[in-house]
């Protein structure tokens, strides 16, 4: 089978003219929704009365259900496919998780890892609600480790809500590098 | 619910948030990509996981936040808010066959502001796979 794509390739030159930039703004697939949340708990075991009961979730100074914290990653993805896009072909290349930082941003670089994350909260995310996302590269760290040369990307992402409220603010960090061995 | 509200009153750096466990099986991981939408290959394909070091699929970052939200809450009960989670520290790849226990412990009190900061890991007997920090408010 075919390799699954992992990266732009550019040169640092480019991948340095992205700095300070908007690099994607992305609208969430799907709204927030009661079976979405529950099919989110059940591989965690999740058991917390604000995420599936109404009455437990006003009586904690909720409007109604709201969503798990984190699931706002999993609501501010868009479709893997919609109405509209071409039928897939036999040998495709398999469909990554879209981070722009790793798939919008040019960098001579063929490999790449997550290193961390951090999120901020502000807005719960209420029944209804749907999420857009604001994608920025804010830094760049040339750095050489032990499985290559690369950089430290950091992607910070701003989720908001219909309303225009800021719902979560994180930032991501990705190691893009080339194993030892390979030229730029 | 099973957990009732917890007070900000009589908390002590140090002490133990509690622990769980989960093991890590290929169902779990196809659950949890359903389900968070993180489909990348490497979370439920062991072949495609093996080319990038690991031992087989191994649970993507999505889990491994939520896993650590569930660690809050059951501690929390359902009153407070979580403010921040992070930064999250990947140290190692949490494979399917790995029991992983997710545990923590009260790190800064400020009843005044009603914040509570933690500190999280998970992990196995091969040592931490992942560290975070949780910054908790009470309301």
């Amino acid at each position: 089978m075919s390799q699954p794509a992992w990266g732009k390739y550019g040169s640092w030159e480019e991948t340095e003219s992205y700095l300070g930039k908007v690099i994607r703004v992305s609208e969430g697939a799907d709204a927030v929704e009661a079976g979405s949340i529950r099919r989110w708990l059940e591989p965690k075991e999740f058991d917390c009365a604000i995420h599936n009961d109404d009455e437990a979730a006003k009586a904690a100074g909720y409007e109604g259900i709201v969503a798990p914290a984190t699931m706002v990653f999993t609501y501010g993805l868009p479709a893997y496919w919609q109405p509209g896009d071409p039928p897939a072909q036999a040998g495709d290349e398999p469909r990554q998780i879209p981070i722009p930082v790793i798939f919008d941003v040019p960098a001579p670089c063929t490999l790449s890892f997550a290193t961390s994350v951090d999120v901020q909260f502000h807005a719960p995310m209420h029944i209804g609600d749907r999420l857009t996302v604001t994608h920025r590269l804010v830094d760049i760290a040339k750095k050489s480790l032990s499985v290559g040369d690369g950089a430290f990307l950091t992607q910070e992402d701003t989720y908001t809500n219909q309303r225009d409220e800021i719902v979560a603010i994180s930032r991501l960090v990705i190691f893009r590098f080339n194993p030892p061995g390979d030229s730029e | 619910m099973t957990v009732a509200q917890r007070s900000i009153q009589d908390l002590e750096v140090g002490q133990s948030i509690g622990t769980i466990q989960i093991p890590i099986t290929l169902q779990r991981l196809v659950m949890e990509a359903g389900a968070n939408r993180d489909l990348s290959l490497i979370h439920h394909d062991g072949n495609v996981a093996r080319t990038t070091g690991a031992s087989d699929a191994y649970a993507n970052t999505f889990f491994l936040m939520g896993m650590f939200e569930r660690l809050c809450r059951d501690w929390m009960g359902p009153g407070g808010r979580i403010t921040n989670l992070g930064p999250m520290k990947m140290l190692a790849f949490n494979v399917v066959g790995d029991t992983v226990t997710f545990s923590g412990e009260v790190a800064k009190v400020d009843p005044a502001a009603g914040r509570v900061t933690l500190s999280l890991a998970a992990g196995n007997e091969q040592g931490r796979k992942a560290i975070c920090d949780a910054v908790l408010e009470w309301r």
